[in-house]
C-alpha cells in the first residue's frame, strides 16, 4: 500500500504546488484527476524520487520513498508526462538499455524480456527501427514498455494519454489494464476523466495542491444519483441560471446551450429533465465547487 | 506595396535564421577558430620573419586566400547544409508553408540568413587582424592603422569565394534533405580541389588558372620582391580576377535557380505506421477490430476486469561492484553510439587528423633524437588543440544530452548509481580522444614509412602520447565534467573553458608557465626528459587532480528535476 502523509512542496518561484497531500492507495489502478497546474506532476515527481518535498512522508509497504531513493528506484516504474528517447537508437536497443540499467544482467533473459515487451506494445515489427521516426503514440508505448521492465511494485504514469488520438488512447488503456499485477500500485495521473472511469477502481481529485475528494467511481456516481438535470436553453436564459451557482457544465449545440445542473432540492423548473450522472459531472462539481 | 511586403517576408525569414544560428554552437566555434587562426598568422606567420608589415595591403590580401582554403569549406558545409532540413526535421514545415510565402522568399531568406551567419564567423579573422594593428611584438613591423583594405579584401577573397560553395552546399542539402551528404562533400572538397589544381589548372595557359580558380589561390607570387616594395604595395584586382569573381556570382545564381526549380514544399513519402486498427488489446488473440468499431469497442470494453498480461519474470541484480560495472559498460555503449551519431564528428575527426599530420606529411621535421620521436612530438603538439576542443565540447554535449532529449527523468528513476551516469559521460570522451590519438599515431607511422624516415620506433609514440597527451586530456575531461555538474549549463562551461584556456595560454606565452596550472605541459617538456622523475611527478599530480574533480562531480551531482 502507498501511504502519503502531509506532502508539501513550494517552488523557489513561490508557487505552492502541494499543500499537505494525504492519500492511502491500495494495490490496483488509482487515478489522480485534476486540471492543469493542480500539482499532479509535482506529486508524481516526488514519488518518482526526482523532486524533494518540503515536508511530509510517502511510504510504499513501509519503504520510505523520500529518504530511501536508491531502494525506491528498484521498485519503481515511471513514465513521465513529457519524456524523450534517444532518436538514434532502435526500440529494441532502447529497451535493452533500460533493462540493463534496471539490473537485468542475464543476456538471454533480457532479450526475451525485450521481445515480450515489444510484442505486448505491438512494436515487434518496428524493433529495429530508429526511435526518431516513431509517432507520438508509438513513443508512448515504448515509454510504457520501459516502465514495465522488472515488474515494478509502484508504477507511476503521468498523463499517458495527453495528445493521443482515441485509438492510441484505447491501446494505452488496454496496455495499462492488462499489464499490471495484483500487488502493484499504479498511479495514473490525468486530466481526462474517461481515463479514470475506464481504468481505475479508485481515484482522487487534486485542485490547487489539495486533495478535494478521494473515492471510487461507483461511490462518486452513487452520490449524484437523481441530482443531475439537463436542459437545452437559449443563451440568455443560461446567464441567469449561472448566477444560481448550480450549473455543472454547459455545451453549445445548434445555436442553443445544453446545460447540466446539480439540484439538491428536487427537480428544477421546466424544461430540465433527470439524466444519468457521469464521472465528469462529479469532477466538475468538486473542481468548480458547485 | 506587394514588393515591400515580399522584402519584409524575406527579411523575416533571414532574421529568423540568424536567431536560430545564434543558439547553435558551430558559429561560435567557427568565430573562435577564425580568430585564433588570425592570431597565428599575425604572430607566427611569414610576415615577422620576412619583414612584411602585418597590416600592409600585401599581407592582408596574401593571407586571405590560404585562410579561405584551410578550414572554411568545412564550416561552409556545416552552416549551409541543413537550414531547410531543420524545418522538416522539427516538423515546422507545414506551419511555414501554409503561410503566404513564395518558394523564392523562403529559399532566398534561408540562404541569405545562413550565409550572413557564415560571413560573421569568417569575419573573426579580419576583425582580429584589424584589432592586432594596435598590438606589437618584437621584430614586427606595423604601419599606420587602416580599415578599408581589411573589408575590401575580405569581401573579394573570402566572401565571394565561399558564395558559390555555400550555394552549392545549400542546394545539395535542400534537395537531398540529407546533411551527411553535404558534410561528406565538405570533407571531399580538399582532395577534389587539390586534384583540380594539380591535374587541371596547372596544365592551362595563363590567364585560365586565375579565371577558373574558385579560391583565387593562383595569384601572382611576389615573395621575392623587396620588403620595401611589398610594404608600399597597394593590391589591386586585375581583369582576370574580376572575371573570376563575376563567374562565381553567376555560378551561385545558377545553383540557386536550379534549387528554385527543383525544390518542393511537399512531404516526402516515409515509413508510416503500418497498423491502424485496434489490435493492441487483442494482440494475444489476434482478433482485429476495424477502425469504425472503435467507439463501440471503447464503450463496451471493461478495462478494469482485463486479463493480466505477465511481463516475464527476470532476475535483477542491483547490488555489488559487478552490477555497477555492468551498468557502466551498458551506459558507455549507449553513450558511444550516441556520440557516433553526432553529425559534427564527420567534420571534426577528418579535420583533426588532416591538420595533425599535415606537417609530417608535407614538410621536413627537425630530428633531434629519432624520426619517430620527431613525428610523435609534432603530431602531439598539433593534435593538442583538437583534443582540448573535443573534450570541452563533446563532454558538454554528453553531460546535457539526456536533459535536452528529455530522457533524464526516465533514466534517473532507474536504480542506476550516480557514478555510472557520470563516469559514462567522462569515459566516452576519453574513448573518443584515445581513438583519435591512435588513428593519428598510425597515420604518422605510415607517413614515416612512406617517406623512408625509418626505423619506426613505436615506443616513442607511446611515450609521448602516453605521458604528455593522455594524462592531460584525462584531467581536462574530469575538470569539464565537474564544471558541468556545478554550473548545470553547458554554454557557461564553454565560455568558461574558452576564457580560461585563452587566459592560461596568454600566461604561458608571457613566461608565467608553471606545471601547477599547466595540465597539458605546454612548453614544459622535451622527449629526453619524459621519463624523468620530475615529469612523472607532474603527471601524478594531475591524475590526483582528476580523481579530485571526479569526486567533486559525484558529490554535487543531483538527480534534481526541473
Amino acid at each position: 500500500m502507498l501511504v502519503i502523509r502531509d506532502l508539501m512542496k513550494t517552488y523557489s518561484s513561490g508557487v505552492q504546488a502541494l499543500k499537505g497531500i494525504s492519500l492511502e492507495i491500495q494495490p490496483g489502478m488509482f487515478g489522480l484527476l485534476g486540471p492543469n497546474g493542480a500539482g499532479k506532476t509535482t506529486l508524481m515527481k516526488i514519488l518518482a524520487t526526482l523532486l524533494e518535498p518540503d515536508s511530509g512522508t510517502a511510504e510504499l509497504d513501509g519503504l520510505d520513498l523520500i529518504a530511501a531513493k536508491a531502494e525506491t528506484r528498484k521498485k519503481l516504474g515511471y513514465l513521465p508526462q513529457d519524456f524523450g528517447l534517444y532518436p538514434t537508437l532502435t526500440a529494441a536497443q532502447m529497451l535493452d538499455y533500460f533493462a540493463k540499467l534496471k539490473g537485468v544482467t542475464d543476456k538471454k533473459e533480457r532479450r526475451s524480456l525485450v521481445d515480450a515487451l515489444l510484442e505486448r506494445v505491438n512494436l515487434s515489427a518496428e524493433r529495429n527501427r530508429r526511435l526518431g521516426g516513431f509517432s507520438g503514440g508509438m513513443r508512448q508505448r515504448v515509454g510504457i514498455a520501459q516502465a514495465l521492465i522488472g515488474n515494478p511494485e509502484l508504477l507511476i504514469v503521468d498523463e499517458p494519454t495527453a495528445g493521443l488520438d482515441p485509438e492510441e488512447r484505447a491501446r494505452l488503456h488496454n496496455l495499462l489494464a492488462e499489464s499490471t499485477r495484483e500487488n502493484t500500485v499504479v498511479l495514473l495521473s490525468t486530466h481526462i476523466v474517461s481515463d479514470v472511469s475506464n481504468l481505475c477502481s479508485n481515484f482522487a481529485v487534486i485542485r490547487r495542491g489539495e486533495i478535494v475528494t478521494a473515492t471510487s467511481p461507483e461511490t462518486a456516481l452513487a452520490g449524484l444519483e437523481g441530482r443531475i438535470w439537463e436542459a437545452t436553453l437559449p443563451r440568455e436564459q443560461v446567464d441567469g441560471l449561472k448566477a444560481s451557482g448550480q450549473i455543472i457544465s454547459t455545451q453549445m449545440a445548434g445555436g442553443r446551450t445544453r446545460v447540466r445542473m446539480l439540484s439538491k432540492n428536487g427537480k428544477p423548473a421546466e424544461p430540465f429533465v433527470a439524466v444519468t450522472a457521469t464521472l465528469e459531472d462529479h469532477y466538475f462539481i468538486v473542481v468548480n465547487q458547485v | 506595396m506587394a514588393g515591400i511586403n515580399s522584402v519584409r517576408i524575406f527579411l523575416a525569414i533571414a532574421c529568423n535564421e540568424l536567431l536560430l544560428n545564434s543558439k547553435r554552437v558551430a558559429p561560435y566555434v567557427m568565430f573562435l577558430l577564425c580568430g585564433g587562426n588570425a592570431l597565428l598568422w599575425w604572430g607566427w606567420g611569414p610576415a615577422t620573419g620576412r619583414g612584411w608589415a602585418t597590416n600592409s595591403d600585401f599581407f592582408i590580401a596574401g593571407v586571405l586566400p590560404p585562410f579561405s582554403f584551410m578550414t572554411l569549406p568545412l564550416f561552409t558545409a556545416v552552416i549551409m547544409a541543413d537550414p531547410v532540413i531543420r524545418d522538416f526535421r522539427a516538423g515546422i514545415n507545414p506551419l511555414i508553408f501554409s503561410k503566404p510565402i513564395s518558394r523564392a522568399q523562403y529559399l532566398l531568406g534561408k540562404f541569405c540568413g545562413n550565409y550572413f551567419t557564415l560571413v560573421c564567423g569568417q569575419s573573426a579573422f579580419v576583425l582580429t587582424l584589424f584589432v592586432l594593428q594596435w598590438v606589437s611584438k618584437q621584430g614586427m613591423i606595423i604601419q599606420e592603422a587602416k580599415f578599408f583594405p581589411y573589408l575590401k579584401h575580405f569581401l573579394f577573397f573570402v566572401v565571394l569565394s565561399h558564395l558559390v560553395l555555400g550555394a552549392f552546399y545549400f542546394t545539395v542539402g535542400t534537395l537531398t534533405r540529407n546533411a551527411k551528404i553535404v558534410y561528406g562533400l565538405g570533407v571531399a572538397f580538399y582532395p577534389v580541389y587539390i586534384s583540380y589544381q594539380i591535374v587541371f589548372l596547372k596544365s592551362l595557359p595563363s590567364p585560365w588558372p586565375t579565371i577558373l580558380d574558385p579560391l583565387l589561390m593562383n595569384r601572382r607570387n611576389l615573395h621575392s620582391t623587396s620588403v620595401e616594395v611589398i610594404n608600399r604595395l597597394v593590391v589591386t584586382y586585375d581583369a582576370n580576377e574580376i572575371i573570376n569573381r563575376a563567374l562565381m556570382i553567376l555560378l551561385t545564381t545558377i545553383c540557386l535557380a536550379i534549387l528554385y526549380v527543383r525544390f518542393t514544399t511537399t512531404e516526402r513519402s516515409g515509413t508510416v505506421e503500418k497498423f491502424s486498427v485496434l489490435n493492441l488489446s487483442t494482440a494475444a488473440e489476434r482478433v482485429y477490430y476495424p477502425e469504425s468499431s472503435h467507439a463501440t469497442f471503447v464503450d463496451q470494453c471493461d478495462y478494469k476486469a482485463a486479463r493480466i498480461f505477465a511481463v516475464p519474470e527476470v532476475v535483477r541484480v542491483n547490488k555489488g561492484i559487478r552490477a555497477g560495472v555492468d551498468k557502466l559498460i551498458a551506459a558507455l555503449g549507449v553513450e558511444f553510439s550516441l556520440l557516433r551519431a553526432e553529425r559534427s564528428l564527420v567534420v571534426v575527426m577528418p579535420l583533426a587528423i588532416f591538420f595533425s599530420v599535415l606537417e609530417v606529411g608535407f614538410y621536413n621535421i627537425p630530428t633531434a633524437v629519432s624520426h619517430s620521436a620527431a613525428y610523435a612530438t609534432n603530431t602531439a603538439k598539433l593534435l593538442l588543440l583538437f583534443l582540448i576542443g573535443i573534450v570541452v565540447f563533446y563532454t558538454g554535449e554528453a553531460m546535457h544530452r539526456d536533459r535536452e532529449v528529455k530522457i533524464e527523468p526516465v533514466i534517473w528513476s532507474t536504480p542506476v548509481p550516480n557514478s555510472v551516469l557520470l563516469l559514462s559521460k567522462f569515459l566516452v570522451t576519453i574513448v573518443l580522444t584515445f581513438s583519435l590519438m591512435v588513428v593519428v599515431g598510425l597515420i604518422a607511422i605510415v607517413i614515416q614509412l612512406v617517406r623512408g624516415h625509418t626505423p619506426v620506433d613505436v615506443s616513442a609514440y607511446l611515450m609521448i602520447y602516453g605521458v604528455v597527451l593522455v594524462p592531460g586530456i584525462v584531467c581536462l575531461a574530469a575538470v569539464i565534467v565537474a564544471a558541468n555538474v556545478l554550473l548545470r549549463n553547458k554554454y557557461l562551461v564553454y565560455v568558461g573553458a574558452v576564457g580560461t584556456g585563452a587566459g592560461l595560454f596568454y600566461l604561458y606565452s608571457a613566461g608565467y608557465n608553471h606545471w601547477l596550472y599547466n595540465p597539458l605541459l605546454y612548453n614544459l617538456w622535451s622527449y629526453q626528459d619524459l621519463t624523468s622523475a620530475r615529469i612523472l611527478a607532474y603527471r601524478l599530480y594531475y591524475l590526483i587532480l582528476t580523481a579530485a574533480c571526479l569526486a567533486v562531480a559525484h558529490l554535487f551531482f543531483e538527480r534534481r528535476s526541473t
